[in-house]
């Protein structure tokens, strides 16, 4: 392929099955989604694929100069470059699970890592810092233990706090950056018995360096809640609730979201606040902006079968069924229609899906109570909306969505974009801001604590099972089972 | 769990003195250590107390401290991905500049255990072998310089007449690194190492030494690195200095002829059956008897006219052959003419030896004649190569006719080489060696001697090339094998160890062993020392000049050192190329001056 003619074999399907080929872990999504899709559809699934991406290419071409509906606009991350962001001070968090197997993987300790950086600083003692904020789920009382998302609404919390905290000590914070989305679809957390006042304690315990500073935000909250949120939230319940002192998880998340924007509002410049993520499975750019627009464009020319006539069928008739049948993601897509250094335009995401009635069983209580979590939808009084936006940064990785607070303002996206941008430059092949790879490294709980806490809880039982502290048959049974499906370990053996 | 008592918790340690903790899997003869930055160096020794048992069935666990070495230091950033380097590095971006991490370094030092000893000391620097590894979490720590010099010199610390002071720790200047003497003169020592690495420095050290203690020393020098000994104030009247005069009566006549041949005068095949003759002839021409040997002196100068024959006499050297050939030209070709009284110069030369002469004819004149041109040519070579071994020998004395007064209590005795070549170097040295180890054997020498090789590859090459090489290796490698049981050591120094002899090589049981690139002398090397760990021979090639590794009998174990210097100079120290041209132009420039100015006056 000469480079004349470059631009015109982009959009030829030769040209895009060739783009498919250097884009090997898009080409093993659509591999599995071959598999996954109905019968009628797999045979020339790739084909079709071709020819949808090479229409689209040329569609995006066209509304770029005027000559057709605009699509979604694609733009170049201008400016990425290190001078211009020199002497900034930057946060990334991460959190880590560390999980210990006895019979399956138990979840036991969460640890959030932070690392602190300013770059241009050549004082090491100055340039770096690293903190971290281990929480032993086993320490807490409140959550619905018995969920498997019990893990992740600690882990977001302590995120959450970990974030709060590094903007709180960092007055001149120009990025804190989160791994993972900024705020995750809330909706499905609801639910969870609410924390104590002894949790919130143990989440605060590495928060300030100033108990006080953590006392204010818990009593803050409290307030907040007892005025404005647990009257809505939890009618009837709302009075026993402060007076137990008992903390929703949402509405506590909520809180930290607010305290992160208002402390970030008070600061000039605002700082920017992102999430980045990566191997999203999300589809939601594409059913509500991409295809939405396709869908309307091909309306208003009477082509609304373009999509039937392309694959055969009769029911691709709106967006939702199109992903449905053919299981493309936003990744698979944009992977498609990006080059490495672009980004998608941003869109508010609807993160809040979700929250709607519900019930939950209160701390020390036995039978649920309904709660109503749709009034955390307020992005006054609950979660702020959520922009978001698709960069590519090289032909070998997938695209990373970037996350902003739509609320700090229009230049969040492309401030946040930029520098995600410039950091996943230097680790290419992962294609991740590699600040976000430091805390995750720093974060990980190693394999050597979980270890080590899995036999201490394996040499615990069997000591108990050995003294005949456990008597009924049935636990016994399922216990040595538990113990010793696993290798046979020195540390089970009798005391001397 | 297993529990620390609270009495077996290790003694506090000073802050400074504290290098790092044990990690990860320990062995009774490696572990490993988390250490802080640049608290150590590779080769530091290092101590770790450590609460064992000894080896005897039912003991208590004692206090002991374990010894060890940093064979390695590995620096990683666990968080500085190497796919960042090359995106930096293609960029051309400094690290500082991005907000990559890098002050989360590990630093991990590998140890290798060199043994174990009472906490107290009270093994007087023995140390035992370690059979259980010491305990994770340990601390390891730096010991002081009296602690370690203790260890490092070993039981040498109670035999003190025997240890040479020839070093410090490369590490710790402070800690005078004293080695057996005794291990280096009766079980021979290897000095390896390139050129300009120190290797000369280091025997003269270990000479200076021996020479303190009296210990009959004979060094086979040549290139005239050992003729400063004599300089050194407190070896007056040690050094003895001696050049080489190639000793042509005590070889066969094969070999002379060989040496003709190898002075590049090459001998026809009938030239060489009728060498053996002319050869034999002037061996029995030379006598002791002053008074007969005039006679024949006198003989022979009026036979070839030579008055210079009369007037310096005759030599057991290769003019003295040549002569020998010239009268039996001379002869051969009045007796082909009816020539004079021939027959009774045939006669005379009979009786002094040449048998038969009377057997040649006319023919046989051209083939005596082409001999003598070459032995006098070759005879003219040799003196050139004499002339430069006085010149570089400083010295009047020749060789003695007896080698045995080579050896004597407090003597070093130089013996120069060079100007020779290696052939003539391997011929002497043999010669001499062989004298001295025969008479050791038959008990005529008392005394013990050590001898060092400087060149060594030259006399102990790994596979000969000529006569006179097997002979120098077979008599090396008799030394080798058998001199402790005569009292006859080796030092062996040389720059090129992949050429010298496997078997001598090994037979060393010390080695010093210096700076060395050639990849070749390194492998060898490795492969030959059993002693020199792989760690050890890695560093080779970053050896600093006077630096050196210890390794064998003369040392408690391995040890990275650095030479202390040698009180003597060698003619060979190099002088600034540039600074010599300086100097030579204005040695020429001050001589033209007073020739002008002599001009002048006249």
């Amino acid at each position: 392929m000469s480079e004349n003619n470059g631009q015109d074999y982009h959009l030829t399907e030769e040209g895009v099955r060739e783009d498919l080929q250097r884009q090997p872990y898009v080409l093993m999504r659509l591999v599995e989604n071959a598999f996954i899709v109905a019968e009628n559809l797999r045979g020339n699934y790739f084909e079709n694929t071709s020819k949808f991406i090479k229409d689209l290419r040329k569609k995006i071409l066209l509304a770029k100069s005027g000559e057709s509906d605009p699509i979604i606009s694609i733009s170049n991350i201008n400016g990425a470059n290190w001078q211009e962001v020199q002497g900034e001070v930057v946060t990334f968090i991460d959190g880590g699970v560390g999980q210990v197997e006895i019979s399956g993987q138990i979840p036991i300790l969460l640890r959030v890592g932070s690392y602190a950086v300013r770059t241009g600083e050549r004082n090491l003692a100055e340039r770096e810092q690293f903190g971290y904020y281990p929480v032993i789920l086993g320490d807490l009382e409140g959550g619905s233990k018995e969920r498997k998302d019990f893990i992740d609404i600690v882990r977001i919390t302590a995120e959450l706090l970990g974030g709060l905290s590094a903007l709180k000590r960092t007055p001149n914070l120009r990025l804190l950056m989160f791994h993972g989305p900024l705020m995750y679809l809330m909706g499905n957390y609801a639910g969870h018995s609410p924390f104590t006042e002894n949790d919130i304690d143990l989440f605060l315990r590495s928060y300030a360096a100033n108990p006080q500073l953590a006392s204010d935000l818990k009593n803050k909250f409290l307030e907040e809640a007892r005025i404005q949120i647990y009257p809505k939230l939890a009618p009837g319940v709302d009075t026993d609730m402060i007076q137990k002192k008992l903390f929703d998880p949402l509405a506590w998340m909520a809180f930290l979201y607010q305290q992160l924007i208002s402390e970030a509002k008070k600061r000039s410049p605002v700082p920017i606040i992102a999430g980045v993520v990566e191997r999203g499975r999300l589809r939601e750019f594409s059913e509500d902006v991409l295809l939405e627009r396709i869908f309307v464009s091909l309306r208003k020319k009477n082509n609304q079968n373009y999509f039937n006539n392309l694959f055969g069928r009769t029911d691709l008739k709106t967006p939702g069924i199109l992903l449905d049948r053919l299981a493309y993601t936003d990744a698979i897509l944009m992977a498609m229609l990006m080059k490495p250094g672009q980004r998608s335009e941003s869109w508010i995401i609807n993160k809040l899906k979700g929250l709607r009635t519900g019930q939950t069983i209160l701390t020390g209580e036995a039978r649920a109570t309904n709660m109503d979590w749709s009034i955390l939808k307020d992005p006054l009084l609950g979660f702020p909306k959520i922009k978001g936006c698709y960069i590519s940064v090289s032909d070998r990785t997938e695209p990373i969505r970037v996350e902003v607070f739509e609320c700090l303002g229009e230049q969040q996206i492309e401030e946040a974009a930029k520098r995600a941008y410039l950091y996943s430059l230097l680790i290419p092949g992962y294609g991740f801001p590699v600040g976000l790879d430091v805390a995750d490294k720093f974060a990980k709980v190693p394999t050597w604590l979980t270890n080590a806490y899995s036999k201490l809880i394996k040499h615990h039982l069997s000591v108990s099972l050995q003294k005949g502290e456990i008597k009924d048959a049935e636990m016994r049974h399922l216990l040595v089972q538990a113990i010793y499906m696993t290798h046979r370990d020195w540390l089970f053996r009798p005391n001397p | 769990m297993p529990q620390i008592a609270t009495e077996e918790l290790p003694e506090k340690l000073e802050k400074q003195s504290f290098v790092g903790t044990l990690v990860g899997e320990s062995t009774s003869r490696t572990f490993r250590l988390a250490v802080a930055h640049e608290t150590i160096r590779e080769q530091d020794i290092i101590a770790v107390d450590v609460d064992l048992k000894s080896t005897e069935q039912n003991s208590i666990k004692q206090k002991t401290r374990l010894w060890a070495k940093v064979q390695q230091i590995e620096r990683i950033n666990p968080l500085f991905p190497v796919e960042a380097g090359h995106e930096l590095a293609e960029t051309r971006t400094s690290p500082f500049d991005t907000v990559l991490s890098l002050s989360r370094e590990m630093v991990t030092a590998v140890c290798q255990v060199l043994g174990s000893e009472p906490i107290d000391g009270s093994a007087g620097g023995r140390l035992d072998h370690v059979r259980y590894p010491p305990q994770p979490a340990s601390q390891a720590y730096m010991p002081n310089s009296t602690d370690l010099e203790r260890v490092v010199i070993g039981e040498l610390g109670t035999k003190q007449s025997r240890a040479l002071d020839i070093a410090t720790l490369s590490n710790r200047p402070s800690v005078t690194v004293k080695v057996d003497g005794h291990a280096i003169v009766s079980r021979h020592l290897a000095i390896l190492a390139m050129t300009g690495a120190g290797k000369s420095v280091t025997a003269r050290r270990i000479v200076e030494q021996l020479a303190e203690r009296n210990y009959p020393i004979v060094i086979f020098d040549p290139h005239g690195d050992y003729t400063g000994l004599a300089d050194v104030e407190k070896l007056k009247g040690k050094v003895q200095r001696y050049y080489a005069e190639f000793p042509v009566f005590e070889e066969e006549s094969e070999t002379v002829a060989k040496v003709v041949d190898t002075l590049g005068y090459e001998l026809t095949p009938t030239m060489q059956g009728v060498f053996d003759d002319v050869f034999y002839a002037a061996k029995q021409f030379f006598i002791e008897d002053g008074g007969e040997r005039k006679r024949r002196e006198q003989w022979l100068a009026l036979l070839l006219r030579r008055d210079t024959i009369e007037q310096y006499g005759i030599k057991q050297d290769m003019w003295l052959v040549g002569y020998l050939a010239e009268a039996g030209e001379r002869i051969v070709q009045m007796k082909a003419d009816n020539e004079g009284d021939w027959q009774q110069l045939e006669t005379q030369l009979q009786e002094w030896g040449w048998a038969r002469i009377d057997t040649y004819s006319r023919t046989d004149k051209r083939t005596i004649e082409g001999i003598k041109k070459r032995v006098f040519k070759a005879a003219a070579a040799l003196k050139r190569m004499e002339t430069t071994n006085k010149k570089v020998a400083r010295s009047a004395n020749p060789l003695p006719i007896n080698r045995l007064e080579l050896v004597k209590y407090g003597q070093i005795s130089v013996i120069s080489l060079a100007g020779y070549t290696g052939n003539f170097q391997a011929t002497i040295y043999t010669i001499i060696a062989n004298s001295i180890f025969e008479a050791k054997v038959r008990d005529e020498l008392k005394l013990p001697v050590v001898l060092l090789l400087e060149e060594a590859h030259n006399f102990v090459p790994g596979k000969a090339l000529t006569t006179a090489e097997e002979r120098s290796i077979a008599i090396t490698k008799q030394i080798a094998q058998e001199g402790r049981k005569f009292g006859v050591g080796l030092i062996m120094v040389s720059q090129r160890p992949s050429r010298l002899d496997e078997t001598a090589l090994s037979m060393c049981n010390s080695y010093i062993i210096m700076r060395m690139i050639n990849p070749a002398d390194q492998n060898f090397v490795r492969r030959v020392i059993e002693s020199l760990g792989e760690d050890e021979a890695k560093m080779l090639p970053d050896l600093d000049v006077g630096e050196a590794i210890l390794s064998g009998q003369l040392i408690n174990f391995p040890v990275l050192v650095r030479i202390k210097k040698s009180e003597s100079q060698g003619e060979r120290e190099e002088e600034d190329a540039f600074v010599a041209l300086e100097n030579a132009q204005k040695g020429l420039e001050m001589e033209q001056t007073k020739q002008n100015g002599n001009s002048r006056r006249s």
